[in-house]
C-alpha cells in the first residue's frame, strides 16, 4: 500500500479495531507502518473513536434540549446505562435524539428508556434507525431539489454538461449565482474555475456531508431522498474539473444517508451512468470541526482534524496537496437542475439572493422539517411552511449555533447571506431554531457555548481557551454573581476570538453569548430562576 | 536591486524566501512567538505573531507568511497590540502564576512575553482540563500539564527533527494535551530520551526531573557556560547551567541545555548522554589525576609526565619481549576523529602492529 493509502485507511482501521481501547493504536500502527503515537493522537481527536462506541449518547443540542434531551440523559443515568452527552446529531426535527453505537434514534421518550430495563442496547426510538426521515415540503416538481419528489436519475444533466463542454457548464453555474450552502456563501463558480485552471494533476472533488452545525439537517434529508441529485452533481463537477476521484465525507452518525448513497452509487454505476468517476465513501468519527473544509481534508488524510492555515486554499492545495473542489451537499444538489434549465432560471427562483434554499427548521414550530423556499424567505415565512409557531416567539437562531440569537422583532428579516450579516449574524447553514417565551435564553446560550467548547479542535489559543473562558464566565453568572462582574471580559474575549482564531469555529463561537447579551440583556445577572 | 517592503513605516530589503517574522527579527523588530522554532515547519497555531498587512482582511501569522515586495506590514498597530494583550491574558488565565515558574526548568517565554506586551493579569483563573499521565517512570523527563500551552513544539520536534514520534497531541478542545500512545511511560515508546522536548518547551511544561527535585536557583539565575560535549567525536555544542552557590559554594551543574538552533555542528540538538548524563562531573569516583600502580600493587597519584613515561616503557618492554603483534590498541568512543587517527598512527607507525580498534566501531 502506498503511504497515502495507508494514511487514508488509518481512522477506518482504528474504527474496525474497536476504537482506542488499550493496544489498538499499536495494532493499527503495526498494520499500517505508521508511528503509534500518531495513530493514538489521531484517534483520540474523534469522540466516536476516543471513547469507543459501547454506550448511549444523548443529544444536548438546542432543539433536543428543548424537547427533553436532558431528562433522557438523567433517566438513562438512573437506569445505570453507560451514557454521555453528545453534540447535535442533525436530527433536530425528530427531537429528542440519541445515539446508540452509531445509530441515531429519534423521538425518544422517557418510556423508551424505562422499557429497556437497564439494557442500553435495547433502547429504541420511534422508528428503526435505518428507516426514519424528516418532514419536507413543499412538493413541487419545478423546484431544483424538490425533496418530495422521487429519486430519478436520468443522467440528462450530466449528458448535457458534456455536450456543452466544461467552460459553458461553469458559465451556467456562474450565471445561476449559486452560493455555497455549507455556511460561507462563497460563489461556487469561482472555485470550479480555480480548480480547473490549476496545471498540476490530479484534481479532486470532495463532498462535504459532515453536517454538524447545530440545528441543521438538510443535507441528511437530501442524501436520504435525493441521492440521485447529489451523485449527478458530483459527476458534473468531476467532468468540468477533469477529476476522476470523488470523495464523500459523511459524518459518522449518518448510517442512513450512507447506505442510501452507497446503494445509489452501486445502481447507477451498474447502469454505466457514472463511468469514469470513482466514488470514495468516508465516514467521520464524531468531530464537528471536520465540517470545516481543511479539517475535513486532514481527516481524509487520516490525521487529527485540525484546520489548516489559509492560504493556500484547497482549490490550489487540497487533498494530498492537489487542487481540490470542496462543496456542500446542497450546493452540489443544485447543479443538475442549473445545467438542465439554465443559470438564469435558477437565479430567478430566489427572493433576495439567487435560487431556492433548504431551510432546516426546528424548535417551537408545529412541523419541524426541511423546507425548500426562495432564498431570502423570512423567519415568518419559513415558520409558516412548518405549520406555524408554537407559542409566542421570543428568539431564534437563523443559521446554526455559529449565527447566535436574534429577537422576535427580526422575524420579518430576509434569511439570506447579506441581510443577516448586516445584523451581526449569518445565514450559515440555514439551520433555524425557533424559541418561544417558555425558553430560557441563558440556558440556551450555555448549550451553544458547551458545544463550541467540546468541538473546538484545540489547536489555537483564542478558541481553545476562549470558548472555555466564556462558558465559565456564564456559569459564574448563572450562579448568581452580578453580571457586570462575571461577564466583565466577555466583550474583549469575544473580540479576540474573532480576530485571533484560525478558523470559522473560533471566529464565531462567542456569538451565542454576545448576541444574547445584546438582544436580551435582562436575561443575565442574578441567580437562575 | 533587491525588492523591498514597508515594515512599521520603514523600507526594508527582502531576503528571498524569508518569512515576515524572519525579516522582522533580522532588522530587530520584535514579534512575540511561542510555537515557532526555526527547525520546524511553521504552523501559526499560537497566534502570538499575528501582524497587520495592508489589504489583508484578517491579521496574519508572520511565521507562516512569506515576505513579498510591496507589502506594508504593521507589527504594533492598535489592533495588533489589542490582540496581543487579550491573547496573552487568555494564556495567563489558563496557566500557572508567574511566581510558580521560578524553578530550574526553562524561564517561561509565555510569562516574559505577556509582561512585555502588558497583558492584564487579573482575568479569572480557569481550571485546566489537560490530562497528565501519572508517574511516568522514565528517569529524565516530566510533563507538567498545568504549564502547557499546546504550542506543540515538543511533538513537532519529536517528529520532524528526531523522526521518533514518541509523543503526540491527544484529545481535543480544552482537553487537548500531550500524550504517549495509551499513556505509557516514555520508556515503553520509541522515545530515545534525547530531551529535545524539554529544550524546545517555552514554559517548562516539559521539564527535566532531576534538577526539579533539588533546591537550586531558578533557571534565569543559572550561569550558562558553553562547552563541547565529550561523549563522542561529533563535537556538539552545549551549555552547562551552573548554580555557583550550591554545594557549599563549590557550584554544581544544575542541568545542560542546548544552544540556540543554528549553532553548529548540532543545531541545538543533543542526545540522551549529552543532555542527561552529566552527573559524572561532580562524581566522587571520577578520575581527576593520573594513577600509577606501584610495586605494592596499589594505585597512587602521579604526574602526567611520570604516568606517560611508565606507560610507554611498559608498552615498549612488551613489544621487545613478545613482538609488536602482542600489543593491541583500543581507543574510546569519546575520542575525536583526530584522536583516533593518532591512536592508529601510534599503533601502526610507532609500534608496527595492525591490532587497532575503536570501541564504537562494532
Ligand atoms: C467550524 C466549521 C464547520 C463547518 N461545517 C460544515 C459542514 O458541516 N458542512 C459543510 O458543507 N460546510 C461546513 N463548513 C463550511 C466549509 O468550511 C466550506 O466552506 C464548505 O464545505 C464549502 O462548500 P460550499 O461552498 O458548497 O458551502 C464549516 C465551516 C466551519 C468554519
Ligand atoms: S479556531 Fe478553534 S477549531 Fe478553528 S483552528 Fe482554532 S482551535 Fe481549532
Amino acid at each position: 500500500m502506498a503511504a497515502k493509502d495507508k494514511m487514508e485507511r488509518l481512522l477506518e482501521a482504528l474504527h474496525e479495531a474497536g476504537g482506542l481501547a488499550e493496544g489498538t493504536a499499536a495494532k493499527v500502527a503495526a498494520e499500517l507502518g505508521v508511528p503509534e503515537a500518531q495513530v493514538y493522537g489521531a484517534g483520540s481527536f474523534y469522540h466516536l473513536l476516543g471513547s469507543p462506541d459501547s454506550r448511549l449518547r444523548v443529544c444536548t443540542g438546542l432543539s433536543c434540549a428543548m424537547r427533553g434531551g436532558r431528562k433522557l440523559l438523567a433517566l438513562a443515568e438512573e437506569a445505570g446505562m453507560p451514557v454521555s452527552e453528545c453534540s447535535c446529531l442533525a436530527a433536530c426535527d425528530r427531537a429528542p435524539a440519541m445515539l446508540r453505537e452509531r445509530s441515531v434514534l429519534v423521538d425518544v421518550e422517557p418510556a423508551d428508556i424505562e422499557k429497556a430495563d437497564g439494557d442500553w442496547r435495547a433502547v429504541q426510538g420511534s422508528e428503526l434507525p435505518e428507516d426514519w426521515r424528516g418532514r419536507v415540503g413543499p412538493d413541487d416538481s419545478e423546484l431544483p431539489m424538490n425533496l418530495g419528489g422521487a429519486q430519478n436519475f436520468t443522467g440528462s444533466a450530466l449528458a448535457k454538461a458534456c455536450e456543452m463542454g466544461a467552460e459553458a457548464a461553469i458559465a451556467a453555474i456562474e450565471e445561476s449565482g449559486l452560493q455555497g450552502r455549507g455556511g460561507a456563501g462563497f460563489p461556487a463558480a469561482i472555485k470550479w474555475r480555480a480548480v480547473r485552471a490549476q496545471a498540476s494533476n490530479p484534481h479532486y472533488v470532495v463532498l462535504n456531508a459532515d453536517e454538524g452545525e447545530p440545528g441543521t439537517f438538510k443535507d441528511r434529508e437530501l442524501m436520504l431522498r435525493r441521492p440521485d441529485l447529489v451523485l449527478e452533481g458530483l459527476a458534473i463537477a468531476a467532468y468540468c474539473l477533469g477529476a476522476s476521484d470523488v470523495y464523500l465525507y459523511l459524518r459518522g452518525e449518518f448510517r442512513g444517508p450512507w447506505s442510501k448513497l452507497e446503494k445509489a452509487i452501486e445502481k447507477y454505476s451498474e447502469e454505466g451512468a457514472l463511468d469514469g468517476v470513482t466514488f470514495h465513501l468516508h465516514s467521520g468519527h464524531g468531530a464537528y470541526i471536520c465540517g470545516e473544509e481543511t479539517a475535513l481534508l486532514e481527516a481524509l488524510e487520516g490525521k487529527r482534524g485540525m484546520p489548516r492555515l489559509k492560504p493556500p486554499f484547497p482549490t490550489e492545495s487540497g487533498l494530498w496537496g492537489n487542487p481540490t473542489l470542496i462543496q456542500n451537499v446542497e450546493t452540489i444538489a443544485c447543479v443538475p437542475s442549473i445545467i438542465r434549465r439554465g443559470g438564469a432560471w435558477f437565479k430567478a427562483l430566489g427572493a433576495t439572493e439567487p435560487g431556492t434554499k433548504l431551510y432546516s427548521i426546528s424548535g417551537d414550530v408545529s412541523e419541524p422539517g426541511t423546507y425548500e423556499l426562495p432564498l431570502g424567505a423570512s423567519l415568518d415565512e419559513v415558520a409558516a411552511a412548518a405549520g406555524g409557531y408554537e407559542g409566542e416567539l421570543l428568539a431564534f437562531s437563523p443559521g446554526g449555533a455559529s449565527s447566535g440569537f436574534l429577537p422576535a422583532s427580526e422575524s420579518g428579516r430576509s434569511l439570506d447571506f447579506a441581510s443577516l450579516s448586516k445584523v451581526g449574524s449569518m445565514l450559515g447553514s440555514a439551520g433555524v431554531v425557533v424559541m418561544n417565551t417558555k425558553s430560557d435564553i441563558r440556558e440556551s446560550v450555555r448549550e451553544q457555548l458547551v458545544f463550541f467548547e467540546n468541538e473546538s479542535c484545540g489547536q489555537c489559543a483564542p478558541c481553545r481557551i476562549g470558548t472555555r473562558y466564556l462558558r465559565e464566565a456564564l456559569d459564574r453568572d448563572l450562579q448568581g454573581s452580578p453580571s457586570g462582574k462575571s461577564l466583565a471580559e466577555v466583550a474583549e474575549v469575544a473580540w479576540e476570538m474573532n480576530e485571533g482564531s484560525i478558523c470559522g469555529l473560533g471566529q464565531a463561537a462567542a456569538l451565542p453569548l454576545t448576541s444574547a447579551l445584546q438582544h436580551f440583556p435582562n436575561a443575565f445577572g442574578g441567580e437562575k430562576s | 536591486m533587491s525588492e523591498t517592503l514597508r515594515l512599521n513605516g520603514k523600507d526594508v530589503a527582502i531576503v528571498p524566501g524569508e518569512s515576515v517574522l524572519e525579516l522582522s527579527r533580522r532588522v530587530d523588530v520584535e514579534i512575540p512567538t511561542l510555537c515557532h522554532d526555526p527547525r520546524l515547519k511553521p504552523v501559526g497555531a499560537c497566534r502570538t505573531c499575528l501582524v497587520e498587512i495592508d489589504g489583508m482582511h484578517r491579521l496574519v501569522p508572520s511565521c507562516a507568511t512569506k515576505a513579498a515586495a510591496g507589502m506594508a506590514i504593521d507589527t504594533n498597530s492598535e489592533r495588533v497590540v489589542r490582540h496581543q494583550k487579550a491573547l496573552f491574558a487568555l494564556y495567563l488565565s489558563d496557566n500557572v502564576d508567574a511566581a510558580e515558574t521560578d524553578d530550574t526548568s526553562a524561564p517561561s517565554e509565555l510569562h516574559a512575553f505577556a509582561s512585555k506586551v502588558g497583558a492584564p493579569t487579573t482575568w479569572p483563573k480557569m481550571q485546566h482540563k489537560r490530562f497528565q499521565r501519572a508517574g511516568d517512570r522514565n528517569p529524565y523527563i516530566e510533563y507538567r500539564a498545568d504549564r502547557c500551552i499546546l504550542c506543540a513544539r515538543c511533538t513537532r520536534y519529536c517528529e520532524e527533527v528526531e523522526s521518533v514520534s514518541a509523543i503526540t497531541l491527544a484529545a481535543r478542545g480544552s482537553e487537548t494535551t500531550i500524550a504517549t500512545s495509551d499513556n505509557r511511560s516514555l520508556l515503553d515508546t520509541t522515545c530515545e530520551l534525547c530531551g529535545g522536548c524539554v529544550d524546545v518547551c517555552p514554559t517548562g511544561a516539559m521539564a527535566e526531573k532531576k534538577p526539579l527535585s533539588l533546591s537550586l536557583l531558578p533557571a534565569r539565575e543559572l550561569e550558562k557556560v558553553r562547552t563541547t560535549c565529550n561523549y563522542c567525536g561529533v563535537g556538539c555544542q552545549m551549555d552547562l547551567n551552573i548554580d555557583r552557590m550550591a554545594n557549599d559554594g563549590r557550584g554544581v551543574v544544575a542541568k545542560i541545555t542546548s544552544p540556540d538552533a543554528g549553532v553548529l555542528p548540532n543545531d541545538g540538538n543533543l542526545c540522551v548522554k549529552g543532555r542527561f548524563a552529566y552527573q559524572f562531573i561532580d562524581h566522587a569516583d571520577r578520575l581527576t589525576k593520573p594513577l600509577v600502580r606501584g610495586e605494592d600493587g596499589e594505585l597512587a597519584e602521579s604526574s602526567w609526565e611520570d604516568a606517560l613515561r611508565i606507560a610507554s616503557e611498559g608498552l615498549k618492554r612488551v613489544a621487545a619481549r613478545h613482538g609488536a603483534d602482542s600489543l593491541s590498541f583500543v581507543s574510546s568512543s569519546r575520542c575525536t576523529g583526530e584522536e583516533n587517527y593518532l591512536v592508529q598512527k601510534l599503533s601502526r607507525a610507532v609500534f608496527g602492529t595492525n591490532n587497532v580498534h575503536q570501541c564504537a566501531a562494532t
